[in-house]
């Protein structure tokens, strides 16, 4: 069955008006605004996430560090550049520049040595390079060493009290759901071509699909440096931009890559409607057991989790895309 | 198919809807909003705020009658919620309080990077901000103008300490600074340092450690081989544990060594056992502080809150169990009664005018002095010293505070292991 | 001076580097036979830490005794997890396994905090000192060094020298072939997984042999992160490999301290972080499968 161009990309409706619903509810019910932006915020890690272990199967387990590399980005150039005469909100801007600039070359680093590595090396060399590069900043007191970066006084002198309030608590936000809705584009668009159809074989059988031909290595390395400049940018919006400071311990803490794990294999790795699903689930999950059983959120979470794992691993969409596929609303899954 | 669409759309809904369900509250009360730790890294600083929180709300409501305001007298309520020590959290759930909950004042959850993480929501909201945990510095340089601070600032920590020092020992002069890397002991080490310079010690060694360091040993051999007449550091509970420990292993005998936060803590003599006799530690309270009524009277500030004992039982009875206060509850505590006084004199529940009286007020409690600079960075607040003397906290440090004197120099690490404990002559 | 704190500071970090090998000997275990990597780790050697806890303060033993016990506590544990969970994810994807341990990990932290509270913990095992010269050296530390190396040679031997053992490695090799030889490969299965959480629990109590004091629900997860690194450092699936790998660590993260102590500007101890990391990083590009792995 010949494929239009424009059916190829129908399941980015169902991911749109997801996040179109969220930004809306967040937006007009009082009190949800940031609920709904920590929920953006892990769409957004959960799609960024899924771009390379999504289309690879490879887990790199240091993924929070090129958040915390954009986060820096940010910092920096708020810190460095808010005394420049009429710079205004281009400080924020930069930031984002800097974020992914940074975020990019780190990923060169990483990738330079970890994707020469499968499996559970490469998960394991990822986690080397997030812990090694935390205490490369604070050995040898880089960009704040231990203290961080606190800069809300400094984004306050630069835009304007009122108007960096506003950044903060609002603006900030809307940048991850605009970079939570890029990431799905890109993971889709990256689904429908040569990419897509290399990394598919890959994850199938690597050494297979070295044989037929495929330059495996180059489309790892465009998944992986993809996934990582988008971790900069939500890490430069969602967390430098959102809570004007960046401590070293904070934003290179594996928590938050166990969370974009559980989120993208919740939700179904590999699919597009996956972390957002996932993101939601676990978002809303969380948040709703931290209300009314504060102190024991974990406690239920766990065995939760254990559960889902085993009774269906390849997680909600994967369900639905295998019941749903060949039908007409199939079109829309991915 | 259908209709499994149809569920999973009902099943969002659902969350989203269990996810609201709480109403607003009745219009008689005066609600405390506060997205503490109650899991997760601060955990245990967490239960200890909750805990002195819920003494003083208790006493202001039991014997204290409630908050007067307009010439009522209005009962405090204490909404509680848990951040898991997360920074996320603490951003929704302080939007949850304010909006859903409608809550009238908020308290910030413990430690200086939370706080830091909340104070920008609480300012677009123009909702006053408590700190009584986070003892930063910079939170107070960022220009926030709702953020009060009931803790004292990190920079003060080791002050006393150096001044009792001094005064006990002029020749001691050999000084070393082994603290944890993190912002806050950091600034310690900053406050300690600077003190030292002006009052005349010689820094021989500083040094600082990581978080999560497993093993100080290197560092710690390194401090050995400068032959310290002082040992001033720390970080937090498990590391200051450790340092002592290690101390202890490798045989380090300073004549007096000073670790922040842990050393007041029960558990530090639990685990130590006597490796822990004679160490001192620094603390906003401690339970033997000679804080009191009539003291208040003398020095011309109004007085408020429970006395000491009183407050002991409330917080026994506020955690359910036979747990002692720490600092941690004090201060917050401290904060309650702030904010009540601040209420009492602005006579109001308007955020903005609650916050200019808090700007004026300087009061004592329990607690000790309190009074707040313009940018809100506590500065009536003093320190105590307290040394561990055979098995028992005392309070060395200031004289006007003190319940005993100051063992000096500490016994060995081998006599301590043979039984000797340091007792003042 | 700088010459008797480098030694010094090697020695300590030879003794910790034997109890981080002997930690990560578990870890190794499960991934060379299940091709399973324990995300939960540190939270087992944390369970085998209290088990020494109410040992010394509970029961007022000498934590000695903590060693079988934990072990036999971690055997238990493993063969409930297997047969509850981890059974059925074999076949599953890498991620699988992955997220199921993680969810162990937390479930055991909360359990605990639950009977223990949050609190930090420590007891105070006194059993005199040697002072060496270069330094001074706790007899619980060298009680701590015997032990990982009893325990890595038992199992050494179990491995080469009995039936079992023998066919342990036999599955490590090769699954199918194992079983058309007669060996019951899913009973193996589980006794890797038993014994090797067994091994990590233990390796909790000689750990408190070393550093008594910090004990609490949530201790685990910096030596999950360090044991990940021994663990490739001397190659994924062998124990051995584990065992020397942790020797290794331990010498660099200590000896690495006196040369970065020499350089102005620097925080050393930070700086062996790093330093260690970088030295995984270099051995994965020259020596992908680590020191002494296989595959």
């Amino acid at each position: 069955m010949k494929e239009s161009k424009i059916t190829k990309y129908y399941p980015l409706i169902p991911v749109c008006a997801t996040y179109l619903a969220l930004f809306i509810i967040g937006e007009s019910v009082p009190g949800m605004w940031q609920l709904v932006a920590m929920l953006a915020f892990y769409c957004a890690i959960g799609q960024a996430f899924n771009i390379f272990l999504g289309m690879t199967g490879y887990v790199d387990f240091g993924y929070v560090a090129f958040m915390g590399v954009g986060a820096y980005g940010m910092a920096l150039s708020v810190e460095r550049l808010h005394m420049v005469e009429g710079i205004g909100m281009g400080v924020v801007f930069l930031g984002l520049l800097l974020a992914v600039v940074l975020a990019t070359l780190l990923s060169l680093a990483v990738g330079a040595v970890a994707l020469r590595l499968r499996g559970a090396y490469f998960a394991i060399a990822t986690i080397g390079v997030n812990e090694g590069f935390r205490y490369l900043i604070e050995g040898a007191k880089l960009w704040g060493g231990s203290e961080g970066i606190v800069f809300y006084g400094q984004l306050a002198k630069a835009l304007g009290s009122e108007t960096a309030s506003q950044v903060s608590t609002f603006w900030a936000d809307v940048f991850v759901f605009l970079i939570a809705f890029m990431a799905a584009c890109i993971t889709i668009v990256y689904m429908r071509s040569k990419i897509g159809y290399a990394l598919t074989a890959l994850r199938e059988d690597e050494d297979a699909a070295k044989v037929m031909g495929i330059n495996v290595t180059k489309y790892k390395i465009i998944a992986f440096i993809t996934s990582a400049s988008v971790a900069g940018l939500i890490g430069a919006a969602g967390w430098a931009l959102k809570l004007t400071n960046v401590f070293p311990p904070q934003v290179f803490e594996i928590h938050y890559t166990v969370e974009c794990i559980i989120i993208v294999l919740l939700g179904g790795a590999g699919t597009l409607l996956g972390p957002p699903v996932g993101a939601l689930v676990y978002g809303l999950a969380k948040y709703w057991l931290s209300v009314i059983i504060p102190g024991f959120q974990l406690f239920i979470f766990a065995p939760i989790i254990l559960v889902v794992i085993v009774v269906f691993p390849e997680g909600i969409m994967g369900l639905v895309k295998k019941r749903w596929r060949g039908t007409g609303l199939g079109k829309f899954i991915e | 198919m259908k209709k499994n669409m149809v569920m999973a759309i009902l099943g969002f809904t659902a969350l989203f809807g269990l996810v609201f369900a709480t109403g607003a509250f009745g219009a008689s009360k005066i609600v405390i909003g506060n997205p503490e730790c109650l899991s997760g890294g601060f955990a245990k600083a967490g239960e200890q705020a909750v805990g002195g929180i819920k003494a003083c709300v208790k006493w202001v409501n039991e014997t204290y009658g409630g908050v007067k305001v307009g010439g009522k007298k209005t009962p405090l309520e204490y909404k509680l919620y848990d951040c898991e020590s997360k920074k996320e959290a603490v951003t929704s759930l302080i939007e949850r309080l304010i909006t859903v909950d409608k809550v009238d004042f908020l308290f910030a959850p413990y430690s200086s990077p939370l706080t830091l993480a909340g104070a920008p929501v609480a300012e677009k909201y123009k909702k006053l901000f408590m700190d009584h945990g986070g003892a930063s510095d910079r939170i107070f340089q960022q220009g926030f103008k709702y953020v009060v601070q009931t803790i004292g600032p990190g920079t003060s920590y080791h002050l006393g300490t150096l001044d009792m020092i001094r005064k006990i020992d002029p020749k001691a002069n050999k000084l070393a600074l082994v603290y944890k890397d993190a912002e806050f002991s950091r600034d310690v080490m900053r406050g300690a340092e600077k003190h030292a310079q002006t009052v005349g010690y010689s820094i021989v060694f500083k040094r600082t450690y990581p978080e999560g360091a497993a093993d100080l040993t290197p560092i710690l051999s390194d401090l050995k081989g400068h032959n310290p007449d002082i040992v001033l550091g720390g970080g937090h509970e498990p590391d200051g544990m450790l340092l002592a420990r290690q101390m202890a292993d490798l045989d380090i005998n300073a004549k007096a060594i000073s670790i922040i936060v842990s050393v007041t803590l029960p558990s530090f003599y639990e685990g130590l056992k006597n490796i822990a006799d004679g160490i001192l530690g620094p603390s906003h309270w401690e339970y033997g502080v000679t804080y009191s009524e009539a003291g208040a009277k003398k020095l011309g500030l109004p007085w408020i809150g429970p006395g000491q004992d009183e407050f002991v039982k409330l917080f026994k009875e506020a955690v359910g169990k036979d747990l002692t206060p720490e600092y941690h509850s004090a201060e917050a505590g401290a904060a309650v009664l702030a904010l009540v006084k601040g209420i009492e004199m602005a006579d109001s529940l308007d955020n903005d005018k609650v916050r200019a009286a808090l700007g004026k007020l300087h009061f004592m409690s329990f607690y000790g002095g309190w009074d707040v600079d313009d940018t809100g960075l506590q500065v009536g607040h003093s320190m105590v010293d307290m040394q561990w003397q055979g098995g028992k906290r005392i309070i060395v440090w200031p004289p006007e505070a003190a319940t005993g004197k100051p063992c000096y120099p500490l016994p060995t690490f081998s006599q301590k292991a043979k039984g000797t404990l340091c007792i003042p002559k | 001076m700088f010459g008797i704190q480098l030694a010094g500071n090697l020695l300590q970090g030879l003794v910790l580097g034997a109890v981080y090998g002997m930690a990560t000997m578990g870890l190794s275990l499960i991934f060379g036979v299940l091709k399973v990597v324990n995300v939960g780790h540190g939270a087992f050697m944390m369970v085998g830490a209290f088990v020494a806890l109410w040992v010394f303060n509970g029961l007022g033993l000498s934590p000695i005794w903590a060693i079988p016990a934990a072990f036999v506590l971690g055997m238990a544990l493993g063969f409930i997890f297997f047969h509850t969970s981890m059974k059925r994810l074999i076949k599953a994807p890498e991620l699988a396994s992955l997220l199921a341990t993680f969810a162990l990990g937390i479930l055991l932290e909360e359990t605990v905090k639950l009977i223990y509270g949050a609190d930090f913990h420590g007891y105070n095992w006194i059993v005199g000192k040697v002072s060496m010269g270069i330094t001074v050296m706790p007899m619980s530390k060298i009680y701590a060094f015997v032990g990982s190396i009893l325990i890595a040679l038992i199992l050494y031997f179990w491995f080469t020298k009995t039936r079992g053992g023998t066919a342990l490695t036999c599955v490590v090799e090769d699954s199918e072939g194992a079983r058309v030889c007669g060996i019951n490969v899913g009973r193996a299965y589980a006794l890797s997984f038993s014994l090797g959480i067994g091994l990590t629990v233990a390796s909790g109590v000689l750990l408190t042999m070393f550093i008594p004091v910090g004990i609490s629900p949530y201790m685990g997860g910096v030596y999950t992160l360090k044991a990940f690194v021994i663990a490739v450092l001397g190659g994924l699936g062998s124990p051995y490999g584990a065992f020397f790998g942790g020797l290794i660590f331990g010498l660099l993260e200590n000896g690495s301290y006196s040369l970065f102590a020499l350089i102005p500007g620097l925080e050393p101890f930070a700086m062996t972080r790093f330093f260690s990391f970088l030295i995984l990083l270099l051995i994965l590009l020259i020596k992908p499968t680590g020191l002494l792995g296989t595959k």
